[in-house]
């Protein structure tokens, strides 16, 4: 799964059959993530009811189609749940300085300038 | 499966059925720059080495048998690694210094 933020809807009159009553939530990915998906953002049905602006945690896949209760639907990302909050160490979010003495340097999991989680807590 | 390091935690109230209960994990992909979100069943702890399952197998960590296939999960904390025989990481190698 991957941790995003929802940044917008889509809605379309044409479409499969099978995906009539689901909403399509644009949702921008905090991390890197799979690199089958490495684009900015990624579309994902919604199963919980969530909203703008919210974080999410998005399911890709095949087990976001069967959790539509059909294995032929052409989906292949799922919100899962909608995070209240999250806490992440900060150090692996920056990188920079060793996690423990001794230890190696962390390699930053965002990119220069990114947002951290709007939830986010950090452990320091 | 891959390897990676717990950095973090996500709460949520709102999740799909099959996940209640089940605490969500932030895990730091070892040796990149990537983060999944992991489902966790063996209580690790921020700063664990952890082994995720990927995709369609992860399903069957958190309930086993043909009809899991209702359950919103593609990776899960499968193992929490005690130890592994491969040299240290370099320096800037490790995701998060685990």
């Amino acid at each position: 799964m991957i941790l995003g933020r929802v940044v917008g809807s889509l809605w379309c009159t044409r479409k499969h059959a099978g995906l009539g009553t689901y909403k399509l939530l644009l949702v921008r990915p905090y991390f890197y993530y799979d690199p089958s998906h490495e684009t900015e953002q990624v579309v994902a049905v919604d199963t919980v009811g969530a909203g703008v602006g919210e974080d999410v945690v998005v399911c890709l896949g095949a087990p976001a189609r069967w959790s539509l209760g059909d294995a032929n639907l052409p989906v292949d990302a799922a919100v899962l749940g909608i995070v209240d909050r999250c806490q992440l160490q900060r150090v692996a979010f920056e990188g920079g300085a060793p996690a423990r003495e001794g230890g190696p340097r962390a390699r930053p999991l965002a990119p220069l300038g990114a947002q951290p989680p709007r939830t986010v807590e950090w452990i320091e | 499966m891959i390897r990676g390091v717990v950095v973090g935690e996500v709460w949520g109230t709102r999740k799909a059925a099959g996940l209640d209960g089940r605490k969500l994990l932030l895990v730091a992909v070892e040796r990149s720059d990537r983060l999944v979100v992991g489902v966790d069943t063996l209580d690790a702890r921020v700063g664990d080495r952890v082994l995720v399952t990927w995709g369609s197998g992860a399903r069957n960590v958190l309930q086993p048998g043909p009809g899991n296939r209702g359950v919103l999960c593609d990776a899960a904390v499968a193992m929490v690694v005690d130890g592994s025989s491969d040299p240290p990481a370099e320096e800037g190698e490790c995701s998060s210094g685990a």
